[in-house]
């Protein structure tokens, strides 16, 4: 079928027994997990679950107390900066890009940094990557605060995409979003999988984003994850995973999910 | 010497450094390796010259065992160019057939004006903005006052929590630094009283020179300087963040004024500490002029502290305290008038805050001009 159901069985991010406490409370409890080479991966849980310590700790931002994170077999502080950029790629949840810097700039940047491509090179891939996350051309020499919150997120996603890293990490990518916008974003982020083999890791409460994107998907409770496809989650016994994918608001989801995999 | 190369070229020394590998001549060329970003400059040195349009070639990428979006946006634009490309890898097309299908545009360029246009339209600009400016500054420090003295009517409109917590943050937080100040302050003009009336043998008038200076200029003048830059800067980055956050924006909504809750304890709260700190700026200059006569003039404490009523009177100390709350509300107006003008993004706030500090300085500095002008005219 499609790429990401056919993910390769070496896991290119492996987290292993990550603890992470604030004070006395215990948001992680030695909590492990694989992500595999070209798949796309769902993190779930509700608010103040620690989905998004848990995504900073993957990408190395955070420091666990305890427990390490192997990014391609090497632990993830001890990687390069430059090698860190081209492996990964972020897409923060409010877009994060730089207010003095054009859509553009922002997104040729890690280029400037890391390649020792010209300017008109840059550029050009610049122009192509705004192209691949749909937007006009012309949105490129326009300044952050000139844009919708669809925008932004898609230039946060050309942006993120800038050094074709292996892994990307999606912080909320459809929140905030019309649906139809919505939606693009899905689109997006399976044509990016499809097509360039990228390994994708969402973290997200968006059902319809979780059941129709994602291969596997990681709920996050009792301060660990439980990791599964989408099926074998939804016979799940567990109160609140089965609240989660079977409450009113997953009803749509689903439907949708039928209607992506019927064609 | 080794070292120092491998010192200067970190990356090159990485083992397993992606190579693409240009190989064959004339016509039929091929390429092999990864064909990545990192790579790319390798094979559009070798290629981009050899692919003149209208003429028949092939590139042969079998060989290419991995390629991202910029490698298959540089042989798509080979494709363009009429090079016929051979042995593409199936895993390789998905990607090809996406780039080169996107509906690429250039860049739009952002047109450059001439610098002789720019240096007209800046000074246009500028004198627009001036007047704008000026016309901003009066209209808001009117409302300020307005809606200050509205609330000193109705004292229930008041917010004692937060006027006190302004207090305590403008006023007793800057104690230790504004005291220092004064000091220094003192022993610099001590230092210099000594050097320029010792020749005429008129050295013992330092401490007159020290007291007068102190209590009429320096201690009011420092304390508002010093009093611009920590707290009106922290009035116009506590409300432009406010502002960014659309918190403004809430308080509108919920029929709360934002002048109310957010200028006027700031304005109140500012227009007491500042004479109080002033008044304490004044003790600690006068025991800084104590040091200097103790140690330059031979003059013990106790003898400066009999001699002070003769050299300067209520007048003088009236005059440094009259000016300090004037000051404090300019201070306080300008600071969160450019709190309220940040708007959206991080670099408005630093703008917003180095403006609010420097109008500040300035108009404390013009008023105080203004003043030595008018207390010299009423004889004060």
């Amino acid at each position: 079928m499609t790429a990401r159901t056919k993910a390769h069985a070496e896991p290119i991010l492996s987290a292993r027994g990550i603890v992470n406490r604030f004070g006395k409370q215990v948001v992680h409890d030695k909590l492990s997990l694989d992500i595999m080479r070209g798949e796309v991966i769902g993190i779930a849980g509700g608010s103040g679950s620690g989905k998004s310590v848990l995504l900073k700790t993957l990408v190395g931002l955070h420091l666990p107390n305890a427990g390490e994170v192997l990014l391609n077999g090497k632990p993830v502080q001890a990687i390069s900066a430059t090698e860190k950029a081209a492996l990964i790629g972020v897409l923060f949840q409010q877009g994060a890009l730089f207010s003095s810097l054009s859509v553009a700039q922002n997104i040729m940047l890690p280029m400037r940094e890391h390649t020792a491509l010209a300017t008109g090179e840059q550029e050009q891939i610049a122009a192509m990557k705004l192209a691949l996350a749909g937007l006009p051309a012309d949105s490129g020499v326009k300044f952050p605060a000139a844009l919708s919150g669809g925008m932004v997120k898609r230039a946060a996603f050309a942006r993120a995409l800038a050094l074709d890293p292996k892994i990307l990490f999606l912080d909320e990518p459809t929140s905030d979003l019309d649906p139809i916008a919505a939606s693009g974003i899905d689109a997006l982020i399976r044509q990016l999988n499809e097509s360039l083999g990228i390994t994708v890791v969402i973290v997200t409460h968006d059902l319809t984003t979780l059941f129709t994107v994602c291969g596997r998907i990681a709920v996050l409770v009792d301060r660990k994850v439980t990791v599964d496809t989408a099926d074998k989650l939804l016979q799940s016994d567990h109160p609140w995973i089965h609240e989660f994918f079977h409450g009113p608001r997953a009803e749509g989801a689903m439907k949708a999910r039928k209607r992506n995999h019927g064609n | 010497m080794t070292s120092v190369r491998a010192i200067r070229h970190p990356t090159s020394a990485a083992p397993s450094a992606p190579a693409v590998v240009v190989g064959g001549d004339g016509h039929q060329r091929s390429l092999a390796g990864a064909l990545e970003i990192a790579t790319l400059v390798t094979a559009e040195e070798a290629l981009t010259k050899w692919s003149r349009p209208g003429t028949s070639r092939t590139l042969d990428v079998a060989g290419v065992d991995s390629l991202d979006t910029p490698g298959a946006l540089f042989l798509c634009g080979l494709r363009d160019q009429g090079v016929k490309l051979t042995g593409v890898k199936p895993e390789h097309k998905v990607l090809l057939e996406l780039i080169c299908g996107l509906d690429l545009k250039p860049l739009p360029k952002v047109e450059a004006v001439a610098r002789w246009r720019q240096l007209v339209i800046q000074l246009g600009k500028g004198a627009h903005d001036a007047r704008h400016e000026a016309l901003d500054i009066i209209t808001f420090l009117g409302r300020a006052a307005s809606w200050t003295v509205n609330s000193l009517l109705h004292p229930a409109c008041l917010r004692p929590a937060a006027i006190s917590r302004h207090i305590a943050e403008t006023g007793i937080h800057a104690l230790p630094i504004i005291g220092l100040m004064a000091v220094m302050i003192a022993v610099v003009i001590g230092y210099q009283g000594v050097a320029q009336l010792r020749p005429f043998g008129g050295e013992d008038f330092t401490i007159n020179l020290v007291a007068v200076s102190v209590l009429r200029e320096m201690g009011v003048l420092i304390t508002a300087i010093m009093v611009a830059g920590r707290s009106g800067s922290a009035f116009t980055a506590e409300i432009g963040v406010m502002k960014t956050r659309e918190e403004v924006d809430a308080l509108q909504v919920m029929g709360i004024e934002p002048m109310q809750v957010l200028v006027v304890p700031r304005v109140i709260a500012l227009v007491i500490t500042l004479p109080l700190l002033t008044f304490f700026a004044d003790i600690m200059g006068l025991i800084g002029g104590a040091a200097i006569s103790q140690f330059l003039l031979d003059v013990s404490p106790m003898q400066y502290l009999t001699r002070l009523p003769y050299v300067v009177d209520g007048s003088d100390l009236f005059v440094g305290l009259f000016k300090a709350p004037i000051f404090a509300f300019f201070i306080a107006v300008t600071g969160c008038m450019h709190g309220l003008r940040v708007s959206g993004s991080a670099e408005s706030v630093g703008r917003e805050t180095t403006r609010a500090v420097v109008k500040s300085i300035f108009l404390v500095l013009v008023l105080d001009a203004f003043f030595s002008i008018l207390f010299e005219k009423l004889g004060v």
